[in-house]
């Protein structure tokens, strides 16, 4: 029996009996953890150098980036880190770290590295020789920006997977295409990525082949295969690979794809681990709202007619002219509530699928007179521009467009109102994506290889939100908080900005067409240049610490500068649901609320007990549990956050088994006409016994 | 030909106080075993040292589970006058059924043909485990028409066998789950709780309500009749687990874990506990706290997720005062 687990699961035994918090637990557990697990399996050195040349000597880090420093600078960058005088606040922060991130021996018996000690060789990895950027790199990682798990983990790694771990497809309404995309979806998913795929653009069930109708068997079987894929190709067996697929409401097979995940659907089209989300056009909750029917269309039809892919085209424009052509079958009437009310229980009994609002994404896309989004990724955060890649036979050359690979990063919230500059703190991190996007290759997917060197797109995110604010002593979904993640991301927004035009300034290269971008024209800084003043109060004021807030003069200016210098990336923002990330760093999640404040964290290898940063028994009242969040007050402080961010959050919607499908439905139309661009998981907390009965009685 | 007059059950009149809340939360947590990935556990399973406890415990507890499923829940609906309950414990039945089924789904990923023959024979021959099922059933069979006596102990006995007699075995796997230790057979096992907290809690208090309609005499009888079998089931399960736990040194934790839900079993038929309180595992009380738990989207299925109520989109749906 480890005694450190016993002291740990303690503090919820205690927390759940009592509701008295008992931190020493946690603490002592993380101390006997260290003496139990840790300092015994620490491998020992005389010295850095004995270090470092043993780790590249026995193949453990890569000579190469190494070699582009001087041992002196190496010496100095980790004291610098050893200075920080780092302690692992929690119990789950360092064995998340130990069981997941440092470096161990081939058999897993020794430890070679410490937290500091990952830091400075991702610093030094990604800085590529850039001592000064290494350095700044450093700091930054130490105080307030954490690179994504895939970078995080694997840099400056012999033996290593890919820095980044999350990918988009689009699918072609052919077999040469599938079985491409396939053979992708293996490649990727053998690296350990997520990744999505588009399947609005295939023929429904039923749909001719070569003329004859009844011969096509539509989107399930493909998703099946890619599930199948997904499963078989798992990282040595470490994690299981994994995947979303995404479908149009309008697409005629989409009611067999919403009841896919639902634990009792037909075995032929169940999906059990695959993901799936939808994408639904503004019209969609038009016509709900009048209580209309919608019809379904076929994608082979759409293109026969216009020569367009069904996802090439805004839905909400074409339905008429679609529903007004003879050409064009309409393959079926369904009710639009009765279908959104289908899809409410479908997340109610699994979660899925996530939704994507098509028109709020498209609308505000910067990069709009260069092509639509059409999808999204695994957290649907990831909103970029695609390109479908023409697949020819084997004896023809392929004519490649544009896939994505994201790259992310997030910023602790907390710690950033801490820090003396938080716009070079922006810059800093803007560079290691930057670097970690131009050191990718993932050679078996040219359309990602392509759209990399084209589109230098990253996702600079942030987390720890709720934490913070539980510091500020300000109530998750309140107007204060609102405000202030209103400030915070225009402040995010601003930086980012200002560091891709700096970078195309010196690069003297600026992101493939950005000449047809709303950066370009300017217009997309119309939002911030006109925007009146608005008075803070006292206490958002306080909340954002350092952080500057951003005045119209200085966006006329910046806009001026990006007008002339242009962009350096076609996306920068992105803020990601965070999962490992955060606890390493004893961080609150994304910017969501806590789900409860002492966690329960099931992973596939162990439980964990998690009382949320920041918790003490004075403040525990701030830490209201996102199941006791109004949603339309946590709708409300995404949307604000959501207007400056070029691409997507990730957010999820707390319910409990008392909410209907009515409800939850009211829920997703209000977020609808926010302005979210996407809906994650609904998750759900189900009442237990004694909460219904006392109820009841 | 017979000439009784049938009554239908009229769910539209409310016969019974909690039956339809019963009822709503055992369909809400439907589940079946194959939902979960058992066999990502072979690989632990095949360098595991004390695979015979384990073994044993399982098919311990899946004698149970046949024994509540063919006599306990059968004979509880058979007698039990309102029709509304008896529908809420006919639903609890199939769940007994899944139960038993959910064993024999852990033990076909983990283990040989062989090897399971083996452990249904040691299922016949060991004598704590027989004297348990034994004891139980006696009450079971002992109902008679027109005796809300006899279906009272009845109801006392079921409780005691899902509140109390179980967790010596749940022990086992929430102890090796709550370590990151065969992960997903602990979570069949603690799905299998999860219903078992409701029956528990349910036949209890089906059973207070008759035990209020007794005389206090005999409510006092009654009483002591019902500390008497729990006193003699306590006195096997400290053998059992003495048995089954030997060679791996948990038995005075089982034991400690045995009584904490000897006092609940009590507490849910409205009785008061017996056992004074001690401290439990605390890796084995969090195992029963599946609810909510956060799972990040490799892991496992979450046992969260649950049957929609539908209530369909209106106009006002679209109008908000905000």
């Amino acid at each position: 029996m480890k005694t450190y687990l016993k002291l740990n699961n303690d503090v919820l035994n205690r927390y759940s009996t009592t509701g008295q918090l008992e931190l020493e637990k946690d603490q002592e557990a993380t101390r006997r953890y260290f003496l139990e697990y840790v300092n015994v399996r620490l491998r020992y050195f005389i010295d850095l150098e004995e270090k470092i040349s043993y780790l590249v000597d026995e193949g453990y880090y890569e000579k190469e980036f190494i070699d582009m420093y001087e041992m002196e600078f190496i010496k100095h960058l980790y004291k610098k880190a050893y200075d920080y005088n780092f302690r692992f606040p929690s119990f789950m922060s360092a064995s998340k770290f130990y069981d997941s991130y440092a470096m161990k021996s081939r058999d897993g018996e020794e430890i070679l590295e410490k937290y500091e000690d990952r830091i400075v060789i991702i610093a030094l990895y990604l800085a590529q020789g850039n001592k000064d950027l290494a350095e700044r790199s450093v700091e930054a990682i130490m105080e307030a920006y954490q690179p994504a798990t895939p970078t995080a983990l694997n840099s400056g790694k012999k033996a290593r997977g890919e820095l980044v771990s999350c990918f988009k497809l689009s699918m072609d309404d052919s077999m040469n295409s599938i079985s491409e995309n396939i053979g992708y979806c293996l490649e990727l998913s053998r690296l350990g990525g997520g990744v999505g795929v588009n399947l609005t653009d295939l023929r429904p069930l039923g749909d001719p082949i070569k003329e004859i109708l009844n011969r096509a068997s539509g989107v399930m079987p493909v998703a099946k295969l890619l599930e199948n894929s997904f499963s078989y190709s798992n990282q040595l067996g470490q994690r299981n690979g994994s995947g979303v697929v995404y479908l149009n409401i309008f697409h005629a097979d989409i009611e067999n794809f919403i009841s896919s995940k639902k634990p009792n659907a037909d075995d032929k089209i169940r999906l059990a681990t695959l993901s799936t989300g939808i994408i639904i056009p503004s019209i969609f909750f038009n016509l709900m709202k009048r209580d209309k029917d919608i019809v379904l269309f076929s994608p082979y039809d759409i293109f026969k007619e216009y020569g367009k892919r069904m996802s090439e085209v805004s839905i909400s424009e074409m339905y008429y002219e679609l529903l007004d052509n003879p050409k064009i079958r309409k393959i079926k009437r369904l009710n639009a509530r009765k279908l959104y009310t289908e899809v409410k229980k479908a997340q109610f009994e699994s979660g899925y699928p996530f939704e994507i609002f098509d028109d709020n994404v498209n609308d505000v896309h910067p990069l709009k007179n260069i092509g639509r989004v059409k999808m999204s990724n695994l957290c649907t955060e990831i909103l970029q521009v695609q390109q479908t890649s023409l697949i020819t036979d084997q004896d023809e050359p392929n004519e490649y467009g544009l896939d994505v690979s994201c790259n992310l990063g997030s910023i602790d919230i907390h710690a950033a109102t801490k820090v003396n500059d938080f716009g070079a703190l922006v810059d800093t991190a803007m560079h290691l994506l930057t670097n970690v996007s131009q050191m990718t290759n993932i050679k078996n997917v040219p359309s990602v290889v392509k759209a990399n060197k084209l589109m230098h797109s990253v996702g600079l995110g942030c987390m720890n939100l709720h934490g913070h604010l539980v510091t500020e002593e300000i109530m998750y979904g309140s107007k204060d908080s609102v405000d202030f993640m209103d400030h915070f991301m225009e402040a995010m927004n601003y930086y980012s900005l200002q560091s891709s035009m700096e970078i195309a300034k010196a690069n003297g290269e600026t992101f493939y067409r950005f000449e047809d971008s709303d950066y370009a024209t300017g217009i997309y800084f119309d939002q911030y240049v006109n925007e009146v003043e608005k008075e803070l109060s006292p206490v958002v004021l306080k909340a954002l610490g350092n952080i500057p807030v951003i005045t119209p003069k200085m966006w006329e200016t910046l806009k001026q500068d990006v007008m002339q210098y242009g962009l350096f990336h076609s996306y920068r923002l992105a803020i990601a649901p965070t999962g490992s990330i955060s606890y390493i760093r004893s961080c609150t999640a994304s910017i969501a609320p806590s789900t409860e404040r002492v966690e329960v964290r099931d992973y596939a290898d162990s439980r964990t007990i998690y009382p949320m940063p920041h918790l003490t028994n004075d403040n525990s009242h701030l830490y209201v549990e996102a199941y006791d969040v109004n949603p339309y007050d946590l709708i409300d402080l995404y949307a604000a956050s959501q207007k400056h961010v070029d691409q997507g959050i990730s957010m999820t919607l707390y319910v409990t088994d008392n909410w209907t499908t009515e409800q939850l439905a009211k829920v997703y139309i209000y977020a609808w006409m926010k302005g979210i661009k996407s809906v994650y998981y609904v998750r759900q907390r189900l009442q237990s016994l004694e909460e219904c009965v006392a109820c009841q009685i | 030909m017979s000439n009784i007059v049938y009554e239908a059950v009229n769910w539209n009149k409310s016969t019974s106080e909690l039956a339809q809340v019963f009822w709503d939360q055992q369909w809400k947590q439907i589940w079946l075993p194959e939902e979960i990935a058992v066999s990502k556990d072979i690989k632990q399973w095949r360098n595991f040292e004390h695979q015979d406890t384990y073994k044993k415990v399982l098919a311990g507890l899946t004698l149970l589970d046949t024994v509540q499923t063919n006599i306990g829940m059968n004979r509880v609906v058979a007698f039990t006058p309102d029709l509304q309950e008896k529908a809420v414990l006919t639903v609890f039945d199939a769940f007994e059924a899944i139960h038993a089924k959910s064993y024999s789904y852990i033990f076909t990923t983990l283990c040989t043909n062989e090897e399971i023959d083996e452990l249904f024979e040691w299922v016949k021959k060991n004598e704590f485990l027989q004297y348990k099922a034994n004891k139980i059933a006696d009450v079971y069979n002992s109902i008679e028409e027109d005796d809300p006596e006899s279906l009272w102990k009845a109801m006392y006995a079921s409780v005691m066998l899902e509140s109390f007699l179980f967790y010596s075995g749940f022990f086992y796997p929430l102890y090796l789950g709550g370590q990151g230790f065969l992960r997903n057979s602990a979570e069949i096992i603690s799905l299998i709780l999860r219903d078992e907290s409701i029956h528990g809690v349910a036949v209890g208090f089906f059973g207070q309500n008759l035990f209020k309609k007794f005389p206090l005499e005999k409510q006092e009888e009654l009483k002591l009749w019902g500390y008497e079998l729990l006193l003699d089931l306590y006195q096997n399960e400290m053998n059992y687990t003495d048995d089954v736990y030997a060679e791996t040194g948990l038995s005075p934790e089982v034991k400690a874990y045995v009584r904490y839900n000897a006092n609940k079993a009590l507490m849910n038929i409205g009785f008061d506990p017996m056992f004074p309180e001690e401290e439990v595992n605390p890796i084995v009380m969090n195992g029963i706290r599946n609810e909510g738990s956060t799972y990040d989207f490799f892991s496992q299925k979450g046992a969260t997720y649950a049957k929609a109520k539908v209530a369909p989109i209106t106009d006002d749906t679209f109008n908000f005062n905000r």
